[in-house]
């Protein structure tokens, strides 16, 4: 079972880059919002980890299908399926001249996925120990 | 509230503060007329006399002569409010809409004074006369319905001799069809009362029942005096059942008085007070249609129609005299509601309507201050500046901030002290404490960088269209034409670059004697040749420029290249003006075809109107143009798209361009130089030499419980609250909506300051500073009182514009049609306990156009009908047009003046001066004997009935209608002839009133389908089109819903 181990520790990890991610455009969000930075610089910030996020996440659901945790895949599809939609549909990306309209509806999205991805970790934490406790047995 | 760098944007923006640039530098100093401010290169400027203005500043430490006694200022407004609600005379205000104003009053009074006094009275005289009137038990509140009233058996109205005494005007609420259709009492002299027909509506309405009532059985609440009985019943009873609709404001006095007459049995005046209170507060018209019959009850003459256009709340600054002009800033209510509760009964936009460039007229010219040594006063916390609301206290050495009460120190050399009632001495010497609008000069600590020279750049389609049509040659002339009165001379910049599917430079040095033309074919990897001599000084090169423009039209006259490399072009635009900022103006012909920002025809689809979908073909599909919008807006450059295709152009997407850097679309669809000369002429010119105000940002401040939520119009947001314009002149305005915070609003009276910092073509830094204050109200009854439709309609236009962005078209309508349904019913409700409504549609005074406005709204290029109505580029750039206007252009695009002129032309006096009378906008106004002219502010069409007089026909256009002329391409120009003369000078006064827009002149045909339904018949709002609604049907669908209950 160490395999298994292995595939909680890096779904751990890679839930953890996400959760950092997400908490910076959050932050980058609130700071416009403060009037700390200027729009400009906000979107291209975010932007600029936008891909990097969808993609970690994309890594991560393939983890789970791979490794055979379908309980945990099934449970990270819908982000993937909303990454997927919003790529498509080209929104993805923050727009900087709607930001302010916006900035309520995107704060919101991601505080959502923020929630979302700490649920996802703790699940993964309790089935990280879980194995270990298997391991012992 | 907002830090004070907020308002210095070219730091927020990252944008490095240069040092003076190498261009400006080599540029004579500028002209400024006032103080000199900055920009001189080593600040020495500074050290010249800030008060260069004598009188205005007064020596700080100078105690001043004794002031008269005024009230303190605080006081004053506060009071005015109350009174100013009430101020009409009652008669007015009924006639207005009800009935019309019968002026015949003095005729019928014997006649009715003899009736009621005539001894036949037993007054139950109703059972001969079926009860027509309406069943709901008003009779007492309907105005005339549609039918004649000559079949309606009336009996004269004429009030008694007691009270007739007092208040003669009041009897003319009697209807106009008296005494022949009155039957002879004698018939009914002993109707039995039990027979009473009308027991219902009594019934209904106990304590109407006069002493005429003797013989009903009821007791009614009565302390008449038996005398006074008689005359009283007659008119009254009479009318109970005698009539069909009962003229209301009779009905209407007794309905009230019952109560006010327990009070005051002495009947007389003492009525009329607590009358004019009731009947006054709004406005009606009968909607009631009669049992029975197909007529749906509305007199389409007693319609409300903005013939006056738009009338500016001017009485405001009786109320608020310290306020800035109307002209500057409109709410849609003057009065902001205490709670979040009763702004969620408002269903109507609550917001303001800012235009702070507005063109005052001669001799109101908006003050100059400069604040010298002391800085501009501005309160530490909120960062609002110093206003006519502040309160001086502390003898002289605070001020407290009249939007967030911060005591703020008053600066030494601004110190003055205070007469005996607290007021500044030199009050009267400082604009900005005695007016709501102020220009200040900003000192160097609200410059990042020099103030920028006015720039202006030219980006000018060359493919073969552009040039078949003419355009290049008349925009090369125009453009010549007014180069010297661009603004900021000698400091403006300009430069040129002309693309087909390949970019052409034009060096400009003005060291060389021709302009020189490079070419650069590669699209992907864009660099410019000689970066240095594409952008010059204009006064420097002068010939080099007149050449380049005379040159022009004929080096592309035989281009045969039909490719258009847009977003290229717009690229390398932006790298020659990145660094200045500036006006970027295009003149663009073809669907951008090549390079990035290459454009697709969209909007063939036709599956996709009327679906969700639909919208998506309003917004831009590439993400191109609202990246190089943002980074245009970034380097405070302004773009003006000039859309010239015959074709789709994608004015959607080429609109955000626009759209986010303050910029404005001109769109010409099917361009022909032979008959858009003149209105290109006069936009362009309009465009160039206009005062604008550049690299502006633009913050309004408001108390505390009161946040601006949204900003609508042409701008681009920099933060929550600062929009950023890189240029903005008198022709844009902006709207922007309120919301409350949870608190309730305890002061009595809310501010709103506007901000706008901007550099003047001058090369000066000044904020144009606006003030004002509205009232807190509790009841959603004053709200009412104080709306203002035109900022109404202003902000509701921009949301529905906004809305078919993301929604249908339909649906963006139905939004408008809800919302003035939810305000009429909550308004309703406001007066339907008190008062008989039933079968009338009630509405203030205030907002008695609102309705018309609305439904014209909906049948707006932007807004009207589905795919067939507008092809997507006349919507879109509809759109973009009227999320800029003014209200004033607004409204009169809304409701167009139509006029007939054939009358004035033979006419044989011809005074300059004589008034166009404006027609309601229905067909039933055109006689085909006729010459109308009818005028939006953008287009003029002439429409030519078909029996006119041939005379004129042939003066006018030099040709005979029997002919068949092609009216589409005839041209219009004076004649010499007399005929022809006025009209040119009706045509010429009509296009003074607005120098914002040129109208170009259709002339149509009647009969002359298809183009007479296009251009003419589906404008006149009033009426009734395939899809539409007109005025009447509106009207009745807004009262059936408003009666519905929520």
């Amino acid at each position: 079972m160490v395999g298994g181990l292995l595939v909680w520790l890096i779904a751990f990890f890679l839930l953890v880059a996400l959760l950092v991610v997400v908490a910076y455009q959050l932050m980058c969000l609130a700071d416009l919002e403060f009037d700390y930075i200027n729009p400009y610089d906000s979107a291209s910030r975010i932007n600029y980890v936008v891909l990097p996020e969808f993609v970690l996440q994309g890594i991560l659901s393939l983890l789970f299908l791979l490794s055979g945790h379908w309980f945990m895949f099934l449970f990270s599809t819908p982000v993937l399926y909303y990454n997927v939609k919003l790529y498509q549909s080209r929104h993805h990306l923050i727009d900087v001249t709607e930001i302010f309209n916006l900035l309520n509806r995107e704060k919101k999205r991601r505080l959502f996925k923020l929630i979302y991805f700490v649920s996802l970790l703790f699940l993964s934490l309790f089935w990280m120990i879980w194995s270990v406790m298997e391991d012992d047995d | 509230m907002h830090p004070f760098g907020n308002e210095k944007p070219l730091n927020a923006l990252g944008q490095p503060a240069m040092p003076a640039p190498a261009a400006s530098q080599a540029t004579p100093p500028f002209l400024s007329s006032g103080p000199v401010v900055g920009f001189g290169a080593s600040g020495a400027s500074r050290t010249t006399a800030p008060f260069s203005s004598s009188g205005a500043f007064p020596n700080p430490g100078a105690q001043g002569a004794p002031q008269a006694m005024a009230p303190p200022l605080s006081s004053r407004p506060i009071t005015g409010l109350e009174t100013s609600g009430y101020t009409s005379p009652p008669q007015g205000r009924f006639n207005g809409l009800t009935r019309p104003p019968q002026p015949s009053y003095p005729v019928q009074d014997p006649n009715s004074f003899q009736q009621s006094l005539a001894p036949r009275f037993p007054p139950t005289s109703q059972s001969p006369y079926p009860l027509r009137s309406p069943p709901f038990g008003a009779p007492s509140v309907g105005p005339p319905l549609g039918p004649p009233p000559a079949q309606v058996p009336v009996v004269p109205m004429g009030p008694p001799p007691q009270i007739s005494s007092p208040s003669p005007p009041r009897v003319s609420m009697a209807p106009p069809v008296l005494d022949s259709s009155v039957p002879a009492p004698t018939a009914v002299l002993h109707s039995p009362l039990p027979g009473n027909p009308n027991a219902p509506p009594l019934v209904n309405m106990p304590h109407q029942q006069f002493p005429a009532g003797r013989p009903v059985s009821m007791p009614a609440p009565q302390t008449f005096s038996a005398p006074n009985a008689p005359p009283y019943a007659s008119p009254f009873n009479a009318h109970q059942g005698g009539y069909v609709p009962p003229p209301p404001p009779v009905g209407a006095t007794l309905g009230f008085n019952s109560m006010g007459q327990t009070q005051y049995p002495s009947t007389g005046p003492p009525l009329e007070g607590t009358l004019q209170g009731l009947i006054e507060d709004f406005q009606s018209l009968s909607v009631a249609s009669t049992p029975g019959t197909l007529d749906h009850g509305i007199d389409p003459k007693l319609l409300a129609r903005p013939l006056e256009g738009d009338n500016e709340p001017t009485s405001i600054l009786e109320t608020y005299p310290l306020n800035c002009h109307p002209r500057y800033l409109r709410l849609t209510t003057h009065a902001i509601p205490s709670s979040q509760s009763l702004l969620a009964r408002w269903h109507l936009p609550l917001g303001v309507v800012v235009h702070p460039l507005a063109e005052a007229p001669d001799g109101e010219e908006v003050p100059v201050v400069n604040f010298g040594p002391a800085g501009v006063i501005r309160c530490r916390r909120c960062r609002t500046y110093v206003n006519p609301y502040v309160s001086f206290t502390d003898a002289g050495r605070k001020w407290r901030c009249n939007l967030c009460s911060l005591l703020n120190d008053v600066p030494g050399e601004y110190f003055c002290a205070l007469d005996a009632t607290g007021r500044r001495c030199d009050m009267d010497q400082r604009p900005e404490l005695c007016q709501g609008s102020v220009e200040i000069i900003a000192p160097t600590e609200y410059m990042v960088r020099p103030p920028m020279p006015p720039l202006y750049f030219f980006l000018i389609d060359v493919s073969v269209t552009a040039v078949r049509s003419g355009l290049l040659e008349v925009v090369s002339k125009t453009i010549k034409s007014c180069l010297n009165e661009l603004p900021g001379y000698p400091r403006t910049q300009i430069g040129f670059i002309t693309f087909d599917s390949t970019l052409h430079f034009y060096s400009l040095k003005s060291s060389s004697s021709q302009p020189q033309m490079m070419v650069v074919a590669d699209l992907e990897d864009i660099f410019l040749p000689m970066p240095d001599d594409l952008l010059v000084n204009l006064s420097d090169s002068r010939s080099v420029v007149d050449t380049l423009l005379d040159s022009l039209p004929s080096m592309f006259q035989d281009n045969a290249n039909v490719e258009s490399a847009f977003g290229p072009a717009l690229k390398a635009a932006f790298m020659v003006t990145g660094k200045l900022g500036g006006k970027l103006i295009v003149f663009q012909s073809t669907l951008p075809s090549l390079g990035v920002g290459r454009l697709r025809l969209r909007g063939e689809d036709l599956r996709v109107y009327g679906t969700d979908k639909e919208h998506s073909l309003q917004t831009p599909e590439d993400p191109f143009y609202k990246q190089m919008a943002a980074e245009f807006t970034k380097c405070q450059i302004a773009v003006d798209i000039f859309n010239f295709s015959d074709k789709y152009s994608d004015i959607a997407s080429l609109g955000t361009l626009a759209k986010y850097t303050g910029g404005q679309v001109y769109y010409y669809p099917s361009f022909h130089a032979s008959i858009h000369e003149e209105k290109l002429k006069h936009d362009l010119a309009r465009d160039l030499t206009r005062e604008t105000a550049w690299e502006a940002v633009m913050r309004i401040r408001c108390g505390k419980g009161v946040r601006f939520t949204t900003y609508h119009g042409h701008f681009m947001l920099r933060s929550t609250d600062l929009l950023a314009l890189p240029a903005v002149d008198c022709d844009k305005a902006f709207a922007m909506q309120l919301a409350l915070e949870e608190t309730l609003i305890t002061t009595q009276t809310a501010y709103f300051q506007v901000a706008l910092l901007y550099t003047s073509s001058s090369g000066e830094r000044r904020i144009r500073v606006l003030t004002t204050a509205v009232p807190v109200v509790t009841d959603l009854g004053d709200m009412y009182r104080q709306a203002d439709t035109g900022a109404i309609v202003s902000v509701m236009s921009r949301l529905a514009i906004e809305n078919t962005l993301s929604t249908k078209l339909e649906d963006a309508r139905q939004l408008l049609q809800l919302k003035i349904v939810k305000s009429l019913r909550e308004y309703r409700n406001l007066y339907v306990v008190q008062h008989r409504l039933a079968g009338r549609l009630i509405y203030p005074e205030s907002l008695k156009f609102l309705a018309l406005y609305v439904l014209s709204l909906c049948k707006t290029l932007a807004l009207r009908g589905g795919y067939a109505d507008a092809s997507l580029d006349e919507r879109c750039a509809a759109g973009y047009s009227m999320m800029i206007l003014p209200i004033g252009r607004l409204l009169r695009l809304l409701y167009p003046s139509l006029i007939r002129v054939d009358e004035i032309l033979l006419k044989a006096s011809h005074k300059s001066d004589e008034v166009l009378e404006r027609l309601p906008l229905t067909t039933e106004s055109l006689d085909s004997r006729g010459l109308y002219i009818y005028d939006n502010g953008f287009d003029f069409v002439i429409w030519f009935g078909r029996m006119l007089f041939p005379d004129i026909v042939t003066s006018i256009l030099g040709v005979d209608f029997s002919t068949f002329p092609d009216l589409s391409r005839a041209a219009l120009f004076e004649r010499d002839n007399e005929i022809s003369r006025k009209f040119t000078k009706i045509l010429m006064k009509l296009r003074a009133e607005d120098l914002s827009s040129y109208q170009l002149c259709h002339m149509v045909r009647q009969g002359e389908q298809p183009r007479e339904s296009s251009l003419f018949l589906s404008n006149l709002v009033e009426d009734q089109t395939a899809s539409t609604s007109g005025y009447r049907d509106w009207i009745l669908r807004l009262f059936r819903q408003t009666q519905q209950s929520s």
